[in-house]
């Protein structure tokens, strides 16, 4: 973490107006730290620029050895840049590390990249990569590796590359291909990154779970068949649906530190009883997450409790490809007959905070506040009827059990209430996911982004792989395009209000309510806080001694 | 004798087949398929990208004859995909082409076919599966037939009189109460730090906190002991035992009722010589039977069990593999499955013959 010990390097001039409107109140603490360490500034300094503490010493330094039992779901690995579970990035990230983490305080450190720096405008980033690191099979850790793995990001030709996504700008449109002089080696450990437009959401981008970092020979395949990273641990056992276990690699000099000798993922379905059951029988020693009633009863049986706020969500979408739900009068009467408040509590147990039917969450920097929308149940019924679908059966899908199932339920009820005939099915997980994109009505969890556009684009905008609610609008994407390159948030807020009153008019989809998220571990585990991104740094882990 | 094994080969084989195709039809069903492309592509394929995948990867001819791909009678799929220029088939690993991989590779070559849920040979998975629920089979019926015989044997000694009312009202509770409500009973009472026993035993010391029994079965499947097996063991066993409980009590009560039992009671023969003696052995010839057919119904307990208790034996196998539409894995389930039922049959017929002399086979 030499991220930390970088307070006297000159700041960012836009970090210190971030800092400026923080002092003024203008700015949350959270807001400030993802701001100013997406453009560089290293977290001890973005605290140091507020007159804070960093908050970054809450991480404990564990003794070294111990095995650890963590829950979680274990699905078959694969590309990283496919990546779609962040369980996925959970078990390589132990072998495959990222450029860069994001923090549970909203900031970002270095992790492969030993430092990074924005120019003004956010169109040229300059990564430097840390001195030292060693791939586990004796080559140097170079910028070679990080030019690679951004081309390799950038290929759009890949079916189910996210990342492709993320890199915005960074992609040729004509040739879906990594952009000419985009990614620039300077030298050994520097790489730099030129953006034909602005974009703040790079770093984000190459923080999330699909951005692991392979060695440039090996874009693109499976790690599970190499066993080729920079990570201390090496993947000894991975049975899909059943555990994986990660060894401390001996063979392997890692640069940092790691703490724990062996780490084993242990899958126990989807059934929060069941993780219950497992725990009370003491099959492991810290969940992945803990949801609904469990959180109260994990507490109960003596578990030291996590939480998170986050933007985390369950989209309760219509699909727009779908008649009747082409038909914007009847997306409008549905969310007029919903109360999400009722939601929130008869779904999530009231953990969390109401949502506004639009992707922008109030912890977000560019949230901007809406009038609240108005709930009519005769009012919608009414335009339902008008639309011409009062005796329309609606069908909405969702996962067996946890929030999704829940959350349905009560909206299904609120609908029903306004006269609605709705009918409800339940899928198992291993059939739900099949499918999640194209039902015609159905509810899909969403995990947090750190800023606002990020969902936006990778949700709402017309035709990207993640785009479940069929929506397209060409003023959406145009003011997205535009929102993209503003790098002040208060700026972009006036562009985001559009967006966000967009989403409302156009009945897009319910967003019910902002999850807090919850985690519940044994006396003794470290440094495993809930992450509001669900990411597990096996790195960071330990036990107390 | 040797000609009546070999017709029962015959007719296992035969039901094999017929099963195996049943289930293959059934997974092979247009929306199945569809679902299989959805999962291990991409979840947005459009309609024309799902024929396209499924045509590549070999889900394209003729049901019949992927069927007979299948058992290894038909040789297996091979093309040349366009985009990257490799060969692809049935029998072809990465980089390997038509004339070096073999032409056949199906049931009959020993090849039980690729895992999709898991991304493994599904002899790799099988093996290890099929082990784990022997060890949770055995040990249930090391509950089982002891403790179903003893039940049934003293209820049926004396037909009517109160220990017989008792036990048998206990085995028909127990035949009553299905896996998945007396499991669940179990955890509550037994596995729970909050409700049931747990806490009383802790309460009043006898217990250093934790749980009685453990309510999950996974670290059984490092070893097996008292603490972590209990559980699934009682729930397959508490089902089981009442109905061979109640077979072993009519036979008994039958066998009591003899001339000959009578003849010996006549000559003064002890109550207890009668029982050990002369009625154990007759009245044991319906129960092992029984005994015998309890193995299928058993294989359905697993399923049950193995998926509460979270241990990944065959049964959870089945369970992930049909909810995954894993063709090729449920296949090798029923295989498997048609495979016990038959041979515990088997076995039971042969048993018969010794235990009843009056009784021969062909």
């Amino acid at each position: 973490m030499t991220n930390l010990s970088g307070g006297t390097r000159t700041t960012h001039p836009v970090a210190e107006m971030y800092a400026r409107e923080y002092k003024a109140g203008q700015m949350s603490r959270r807001e400030f730290m993802v701001r100013a360490t997406a453009l560089g500034v290293s977290a001890a300094a973005a605290y140091t620029m507020i007159g804070l503490k960093p908050a970054m010493a809450q991480r404990v330094t564990p003794p070294m050895g111990g095995k650890l039992r963590i829950q979680m779901q274990i699905l078959a690995l694969k590309d990283p840049r496919t990546y779609d579970w962040s369980q996925l990035g959970n078990v390589s990230r132990g072998l495959l590390e990222y450029l860069i983490e994001y923090n549970r305080d909203g900031s970002f450190s270095g992790i492969l990249l030993d430092s990074w720096e924005a120019n003004a405008d956010a169109t040229q980033y300059t990564l430097r990569v840390r001195p030292g690191v060693k791939w586990n099979n004796g080559d140097d850790f170079t910028a070679e590796d990080v030019a690679a793995n951004f081309v390799g990001w950038c290929d759009t030709t890949v079916e189910g590359n996210s990342m492709a996504a993320r890199m915005g700008g960074l992609v040729d449109s004509n040739t879906g291909q990594a952009r000419e002089g985009g990614v620039v080696v300077v030298d050994p450990l520097t790489v730099q990154i030129n953006l034909p437009a602005p974009d703040i959401t790079l770093v984000p981008g190459i923080a999330d779970y699909p951005s692991a970092i392979q060695h440039r020979d090996l874009i693109g395949t499976n790690p599970l068949d190499h066993g080729i990273g920079t990570g201390a641990y090496k993947i000894a056992d991975h049975q899909v649906g059943i555990s994986c276990r990660l060894e401390r690699n001996t063979a392997h000099s890692y640069w940092g530190n790691a703490y724990l000798d062996e780490i084993t993922f242990v899958d126990l379905g989807t059934d929060p009883a069941a993780w219950f059951a497992g725990a009370e029988a003491g099959e492991f020693d810290m969940t992945y997450e803990t949801v609904g009633e469990f959180v109260d009863l994990f507490s109960a049986v003596g578990w030291t409790q996590s939480d998170v706020t986050t933007g985390a969500t369950v989209v309760v979408r219509p699909n727009q490809l779908n008649a009747p739900y082409d038909n914007v009068e009847v997306r409008r009467a549905m969310l007029e007959a919903v109360d999400l408040s009722v939601v929130l509590e008869l779904g999530m147990n009231g953990q969390g905070t109401v949502g506004e039917n639009h992707h922008v969450c109030p912890i977000h920097p560019e949230y901007a506040a809406l009038p609240p929308m108005v709930v009519d149940k005769a009012a919608a019924n009414a335009r339902l009827a008008a639309a011409g679908h009062a005796d329309h059966n609606f069908t909405l899908i969702s996962l067996d059990d946890g929030l999704g199932r829940f959350t349905c339920d009560a909206i299904a009820a609120q609908m029903r209430d306004a006269g609605m005939t709705v009918t409800r099915e339940v899928l198992p997980g291993s059939t739900f996911w099949n499918d999640w994109l194209n039902y015609p009505f159905s509810a899909t969890e969403w995990n947090h982004r750190e800023l606002g556009v990020q969902i936006l684009n990778l949700a709402y905008r017309s035709g990207v792989a993640w785009n479940e609610t069929g929506f397209s609008n060409a003023e959406f994407d145009r003011l997205l395009d535009e929102a993209n390159g503003i790098q002040d948030a208060d700026a972009r807020r006036v562009v985001m209000a559009r967006l966000q009153q967009i989403m409302q008019e156009e009945a897009v989809t319910f967003i019910p309510f902002w999850r807090s998220l919850f985690r519940h571990y044994r006396e003794g585990v470290l440094n495993a806080d809930m992450h509001p991104k669900f990411e597990i740094n096996v790195h960071h882990l330990g036990l107390a001694s | 004798m040797a000609f009546f094994i070999l017709r029962r080969f015959g007719v296992m084989i035969l039901t094999a087949l017929c099963l195996t195709f049943v289930v293959f039809f059934l997974t092979n069903l247009a929306p199945n398929l569809e679902k299989l492309a959805k999962t291990q592509g991409n979840a947005r394929m459009s309609d024309a990208e799902v024929v396209s995948w499924l045509d590549r990867n070999g889900y394209g001819g003729p049901l019949i004859m992927r069927y007979g791909e299948w058992l290894g009678v038909v040789p297996g799929w091979v093309r040349l995909d366009a985009p990257t220029g490799q060969w692809r088939g049935r029998c072809l690993g990465p980089g390997d082409t038509p004339e070096t991989a073999p032409r056949f590779c199906g049931l009959l070559q020993g090849d039980l076919g690729h895992s999709t849920v898991s991304d493994d040979e599904v002899s790799n998975i099988i093996g290890g599966r099929l082990a784990l629920t022997g060890v949770l089979m055995f040990w249930a019926f090391a509950v089982i037939v002891p403790s179903a015989l003893l039940v049934g044997v003293l209820a049926g000694m004396r037909e009517g009189s109160r220990t017989d009312r008792v036990l048998s009202t206990f085995s028909i509770g127990t035949t009553a109460t299905p896996e998945y409500v007396s499991g669940v009973i179990f955890i509550v009472l037994l596995a729970s730090s909050q409700t049931g026993i747990s806490p009383l035993l802790v309460q009043w010391g006898w217990l250093d906190g934790g749980t009685l029994f453990l309510g999950s079965a996974r670290s059984a499947m490092d070893g097996a002991n008292f603490w972590n097996f209990t559980l699934p063991v009682m729930t397959i066993a508490f089902y089981g035992m009442g109905y061979i409980a109640r077979m072993t009590r009519a036979s008994m009560a039958e066998v009591m009722t003899a001339q000959y039992i009578r003849t010996a009671r006549l000559k003064g023969v002890s109550f207890r010589n009668i029982v050990l003696k002369h009625a154990l052995r007759n009245a044991l010839i319906a129960p092992f039977t029984v005994i015998m057919l309890q193995f299928p119904w058993l294989l359905t307990g697993v399923v049950i069990v193995e998926t509460l208790f979270n241990y990944n034996g065959f049964g959870w196998t089945l369970v992930q593999a049909a909810s995954n539409n894993d063709i090729e894995l449920l296949l090798a389930c029923s295989v498997v499955a048609v495979f016990v039922v038959l041979v515990t049959q088997l076995i039971s017929d042969i048993g018969y013959v010794y235990l009843n002399p009056r009784i021969r086979i062909s």
